[in-house]
């Protein structure tokens, strides 16, 4: 009775092992579990506004890499030079574009997804197809930043002295810290940029001197040095509530009521404004 | 928080007996212990170890601060205070107890001296006093620590003030110039030590220069 069953049972599993007829036997088979658990992952760590747009782009950019996987091993017989450079150019255009959009899911507050973003971006760039040389080279470091802060809105003139104190000579191999300091940094600036250009809305009506008493009043709280890091803190702030803010404005408005008016206009502000923030940027070495 | 410990002179416990304390074979039932104050104290807290006392009575000798020249009075504070529960026994004969200001009758300010009247009505217990009496005085208003002048900025008060009309809102700028704070901050916190590895001296190669470094 044993003997007989067996073999009945054996064909079974045989007809099952060729072709999986059971969902979850089909879905390992093609990894699909993996995939999802990983985009899932992604979205956690991220929590964009929104969810299916971050989806979207997530599988669209899986796929050009899985594409790139394959087609990166097949380069067309040497020929046609111009082509080839043509082609590479292209596809660093392409990771750039990745590594940038890789750096935008996560804001620079939210610290634990955004290093990870930076890490995964790094890692993008420092590959090299050809496998000359891997390491981020300092050309592109510095062509990252820039980008960084041209797709955040920050006009050239503003950033260029952050970018003059960030950036690497070409030839440079950039360490992972001082890539993740710089655009860490250019994000940080650029949320700077914009905050300052709302608060010029808010006084550009007003005279000169009421503008750069508000600047004044930042540089004050910025330059409070004090006892401990967090008593540091309440001083700063102390200095910054509405009624002191307030009152310097009322003094310089005061001031300068005898004198003809002027207006500041926005790039000077935001300069005057840059200038705060920059100067604590240290220089790269 | 006042923490002060007051130095002060503790005499001996005197007994109070009928008839002679050498001759007589009965033992005291009182005791009294004086404490005095080399300058007139307000007191926070009296604190002692009990070592078989079953009540204790506290009066306060208090110096009148406007006139020095009248005589001290003396006053009760605190009437048979029970250590123990039950004298015979021995729950909390040896306990650590505390007299705090909110529990005496009158305000303990400006004090001489304390006297601590001691009774035990058992006649189990060989002696009994009090050991180990500290006295706390209380800490002054203003304390030694130097607050700094912008902590009282930190709940401003609602003064209506006399601004200019025209100005900017205030709470707006605020709001923006704390973000803007904030961020530079974050900005200036974000230091790393990597480095690039450069051998220049403020971007010039100079031969000299580097010789220096």
């Amino acid at each position: 009775m044993a003997n007989s069953l067996q073999p009945g049972v054996g064909g079974a599993t045989d007809s099952r092992s060729s072709k999986p007829d059971t969902e979850s036997e089909f879905l390992t088979q093609v990894g699909a579990g993996a995939v999802l658990r990983g985009a899932l992952l992604k979205l956690l760590e991220i929590r964009s506004e929104d969810p299916i747009g971050f989806l979207a782009e997530h599988f669209q950019n899986l796929a050009q890499s899985l594409e790139n996987g394959d087609s990166g091993c097949a380069v067309e017989g040497g020929n046609k030079k111009q082509h080839q450079q043509a082609l590479q150019e292209f596809e660093e255009q392409k990771q750039h574009s990745r590594a940038l959009w890789h750096l935008t899911q996560a804001h620079h507050s939210q610290r634990s997804a955004f290093n990870n973003n930076v890490a995964v971006a790094f890692s993008l760039l420092s590959r090299d197809d050809r496998k000359r040389k891997p390491g981020l080279k300092g050309r592109v470091y510095t062509e990252l930043l820039r980008r960084v802060c041209r797709d955040r809105g920050v006009a050239e003139p503003v950033s260029a002295p952050l970018i003059k104190k960030l950036r690497c000579q070409d030839h440079e191999a950039v360490p992972f810290d001082l890539f993740r300091h710089g655009v860490l940094a250019c994000f940080v600036f650029a949320d700077f940029v914009r905050k300052s250009r709302s608060l010029f809305e808010t006084v550009s009506q007003s005279d000169r001197s009421l503008c750069r008493a508000v600047l004044g009043s930042l540089r004050d709280a910025l330059e409070t040095t004090g006892c401990s890091h967090p008593a540091r803190y309440l001083e700063a702030s102390a200095k910054l509530t509405p009624g002191r803010l307030a009152q310097a404005m009322d003094r310089a408005q005061t001031l300068a009521s005898g004198t003809p008016s002027t207006l500041m206009s926005q790039e000077e502000f935001i300069e005057e404004a840059s200038a705060l923030i920059i100067s604590r940027v240290k220089l790269v070495s | 928080m006042c923490d002060n410990i007051v130095a002060c002179t503790v005499k001996t416990p005197v007994a109070l007996q009928i008839g002679d304390v050498k001759t007589d074979t009965a033992r005291p039932g009182v005791f009294v212990i004086d404490v005095t104050f080399p300058h007139s104290v307000n007191l926070q807290e009296i604190s002692f170890k009990n070592y078989y006392t079953a009540f204790v009575m506290v009066r306060l000798q208090k110096v009148d601060p406007e006139s020095p020249e009248s005589a001290a009075q003396w006053v009760t504070c605190l009437r048979n205070r029970c250590l123990m529960p039950s004298p015979h026994t021995e729950e909390g004969s040896q306990d650590y107890f505390s007299i705090y200001r909110q529990q005496m009758l009158m305000e303990p300010d400006n004090v001489t001296s304390i006297r601590l009247i001691l009774r035990q009505p058992s006649s189990v217990w060989l002696n009994f006093f009090l050991e180990d009496i500290k006295i706390t005085e209380c800490g002054t208003e203003n304390s030694e620590k130097n607050i700094p002048s912008w902590f009282s900025n930190l709940t401003p008060e609602e003064q209506p003030m006399n601004l200019q009309a025209g100005l900017p809102d205030p709470e707006k700028v605020s709001s923006s110039i704390q973000q803007m704070w904030a961020l530079t901050e974050v900005m200036q916190t974000n230091q790393t030590s990597a480095r690039v590895g450069r051998f220049d001296v403020d971007g010039c190669y100079d031969i000299n220069l580097l010789s220096y470094t």
